[in-house]
């Protein structure tokens, strides 16, 4: 399974790790027939693996972790589908997210997540969020958000709203000359 | 009757493309025979593609529907020049005498001054830039003026300094000016999703195409090759091929053949083309696999931390920290040099690991962005008995050919370079300034090197010094698994030397009918 483990570390982070320019999608090996645009959008679309209940409290707990600031949020990043699309093609992911789910309905005592206000979310995701901090984990519950923040930011920062607008990146400008760096560091 | 070139070069990438072009241009018919297809490079790579473009958030390696980069044997016209970093190095001295010098290893039979010229000559051709640094064990060559250094790369040399390092301008096969009809680099900082103006290096626009001009080359692509035929005289007499789309069957055949296929691919056409191996009475082909090994320390510079993002990504790295400790004292043989900051800014796998949820950890990944730097270590392995090539005839590839098996196992030696170069690397980003991210612990394997080494003894190498099998007097292998050692520089300026350098012989050779 170390295999998959790396797949997931590596998505998103190719370049990162460009000693492995080949590597990242071969071992992802999810490049075939997912051409296609995600648009980011405010309404959740409907989820193609997760039911929509819990799709919400997916959609509700990646916007917590990445919340709308003077940039948009996971949600409007379309970073929900972008989870919804990787868990669906992932089993390892599946038995994280599914244990993590039914975890997640007994700390809310069978009201969804998505409906709880904020300081309850919070109390239960930021002592999660602190553990995961802190080193490796086991419970259920941190893995499950371990795997949920990764997923989130894996999405967001590839969106155009997390790369584009809040990162500020453009991407290919066609430069005349380089622009040395003039700095006293 | 079926043309019969002379010279059928099989592989289409550094070494091929080299060696085809200049063939050609010394008067030779040469076929090029490519596994891959011929592929646009202005119009079919996603160069300037966002992630955000693809539901999985990958960036392909061809645009959507354009073929090319299938398979190892079917990449295209171009081979891995194609999306290369096109860093180029001249070995020097040290890394053709590695066993002279520390003992371990393998000397090549040929010196730095046998292929100075060709280095030169390579040059000369298709440009590279780098600045004159008057070092020892990299020796300078005829050089385009230097890409400045990036704020990360100052910051980091400050750091190396404190620790009585320099850095240098990265060389590379890179125009910075206009020059040879292509235009210099606009610093779009995409390199490896393949350059769309040809300012960087690739065989096909740079050596292939003008090439075709002297009525002497043709090109064969989405020919994979299954085969080197010999004849009953004991000399080889073409390749068969299988088509990569229809699969049907074809020959191209030749008075000489060389095959090109990047090291890995060249070892396995060899082993399927005679039982025991082709070329193959030392019983050495495919030992001695000695890849490059990297090391990696993710970081970010404090200096950079929470400045405004600039358009600074260049063409990748921009500078290098060349080996230093081949004059110092240490437990191994041999030694490492350092690549850094070539990551791009698309990829932000990182963010992941950044502490925090909501607001506060937002600010973190936007601050951080700026400042994130891969530092890059490259060692150098020493041949062992448990790293070698062969055939996985259990597993068949989309042609239904046995794959290419990669066995690699890392000594001690191996071993204590990697600690070492991730020691040093850590305590180069630390003395720059910098807060580490991760530290690698395991080598990654990266430029594949070895496996039918270049020797003057036919009991224990598989070609001479001129890439000439030593069993088969027309039959020829070039690319990295003729490395005897591999250095800890980037090889791929030293194939295409090799490749101007017997090219040139077998121009002389065929003159005389030697060949
Ligand atoms: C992303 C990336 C970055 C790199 N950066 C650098 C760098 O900065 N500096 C450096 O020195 N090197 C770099 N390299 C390595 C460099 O690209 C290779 O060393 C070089 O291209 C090898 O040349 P070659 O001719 O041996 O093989 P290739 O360029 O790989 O060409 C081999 C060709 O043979 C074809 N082929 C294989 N098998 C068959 C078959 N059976 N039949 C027909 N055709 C076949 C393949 O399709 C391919 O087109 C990089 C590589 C990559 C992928
Ligand atoms: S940075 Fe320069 S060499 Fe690299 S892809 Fe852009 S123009 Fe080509």
């Amino acid at each position: 399974m170390a295999e998959r483990r790396d797949a997931l570390k590596i998505i998103g982070s190719i370049s990162a790790t460009c000693a492995f320019p080949f590597a990242a999608d071969e071992l992802y090996a999810q490049h075939e027939g997912t051409h296609g645009a995600v648009s980011g959008q405010a309404a959740l679309p409907e989820p193609a693996y997760f039911s929509k209940a819990d799709f919400a409290t997916i959609a509700a707990m990646a916007e917590r972790i990445i919340p709308a600031t003077d940039t948009p949020g996971a949600g409007a990043a379309g970073v929900p589908a972008y989870i919804d699309f990787v868990v669906g093609r992932n089993p390892a992911q599946q038995k994280v997210f599914s244990a993590g789910l039914a975890w997640m309905k007994k700390q809310t005592k069978g009201r969804a997540f998505a409906e709880l206000g904020e300081k309850e979310q919070l109390a239960i995701l930021e002592p999660l969020c602190a553990r995961c901090d802190a080193g490796p984990v086991k419970g259920t519950g941190e893995r499950f958000f371990r795997a949920v923040k990764a997923l989130t930011s894996d999405g967001y920062w590839t969106s155009k709203a997390g790369m584009g607008e809040t990162l500020g990146f453009k991407g290919n400008a066609i430069l005349g000359a380089y622009p040395e760096c003039l700095h006293e560091h | 009757m079926a043309t019969v070139y002379d010279v059928v070069v099989v592989g289409s990438g550094a070494s091929g493309g080299t060696l085809a072009a200049h063939l050609a241009r010394a008067g030779a018919h040469v076929a090029i025979v490519e596994g891959g297809p011929k592929i646009n490079t202005r119009t079919d790579f996603p160069t300037h593609s966002m992630p955000w473009e693809f539901a999985n958030r990958q960036i392909p390696k061809m645009k959507p529907g354009k073929p090319g980069m299938e398979s190892e044997r079917a990449r295209g016209l171009g081979g891995k020049t194609l999306t290369w970093n096109a860093v180029a190095w001249r070995f020097g001295q040290r890394d053709f005498k590695g066993k002279t010098f520390d003992g371990g290893g393998e000397d090549w039979p040929i010196d730095y001054a046998d292929l100075a010229p060709y280095y030169e000559r390579i040059e000369r051709e298709i440009g590279v830039c780098g600045n004159y640094d008057g070092l020892k064990d990299l020796p300078d060559g005829v050089f385009l003026p230097p890409a400045p250094y990036k704020c990360s790369d100052k910051l980091i040399d400050k750091g190396a300094r404190k620790l009585g390092l320099k850095t240098i301008h990265v060389r590379k096969a890179t125009l910075t000016q206009a020059k040879f009809g292509r235009p210099g680099c606009h610093y779009c900082g995409n390199c490896m999703a393949g350059c769309d103006v040809v300012a960087k290096y690739n065989s096909y626009d740079v050596h292939l195409l003008p090439a075709m001009k002297t009525g002497k080359l043709e090109m064969i692509p989405n020919a994979v090759v299954r085969e080197v035929m010999m004849g009953g005289d004991g000399r080889a007499r073409g390749v068969k091929f299988i088509h990569r789309e229809t699969k049907a069957e074809g020959e191209v055949l030749g008075k000489a053949v060389a095959v090109c296929c990047a090291c890995v691919q060249s070892v396995a056409l060899l082993q399927m083309s005679a039982k025991g191996g082709l070329a193959n009475s030392s019983g050495q082909l495919g030992k001695h696999f000695i890849p490059h090994f990297t090391g990696g320390v993710e970081a970010f510079l404090d200096g950079l931390v929470g400045t405004p993002l600039k358009d600074d990504e260049g063409f990748l790295d921009h500078a290098y920290l060349p080996s230093f400790m081949h004059e110092r004292k240490r437990d191994y043989v041999r030694s490492f040099g350092a690549q850094f900051g070539y990551q791009n800014r698309r990829g932000i796998g990182w963010a992941r690991e950044t502490p925090g949820m909501g607001a506060g950890y937002k600010k973190a990944v936007k601050d951080q962005y700026p400042a994130f730097v891969v530092f890059s270590p490259y060692g150098e392995m020493v041949p062992n008995a448990k790293s070698y090539i062969d055939l996985d005839h259990g597993k068949l590839d989309q042609y239904g050919l046995p794959s290419a098996r990669r066995q690699v196992t890392w000594m001690a030696n191996d071993w204590k370079i990697f600690k070492d170069m991730q020691n040093w690397s850590k305590e180069i980003m630390l003395a720059a300034g910098a807060k580490i991210q991760k530290v690698w612990d395991e080598p990654r394997t990266n430029h594949e090197l070895g496996g039918a080494r270049m020797g003057k003894d036919a009991r224990t190498s598989v070609v001479n010094p001129y890439c000439q099998t030593h069993d088969v007097k027309n039959l020829f292998v070039l690319d990295g698994s003729v490395f005897p050692s591999a250095s800890e520089k980037n090889p791929t300026h030293t194939m295409m030397a090799l490749a101007a350098r017997t090219a040139e012989h077998m121009a002389a050779r065929a003159k005389k009918g030697e060949l």
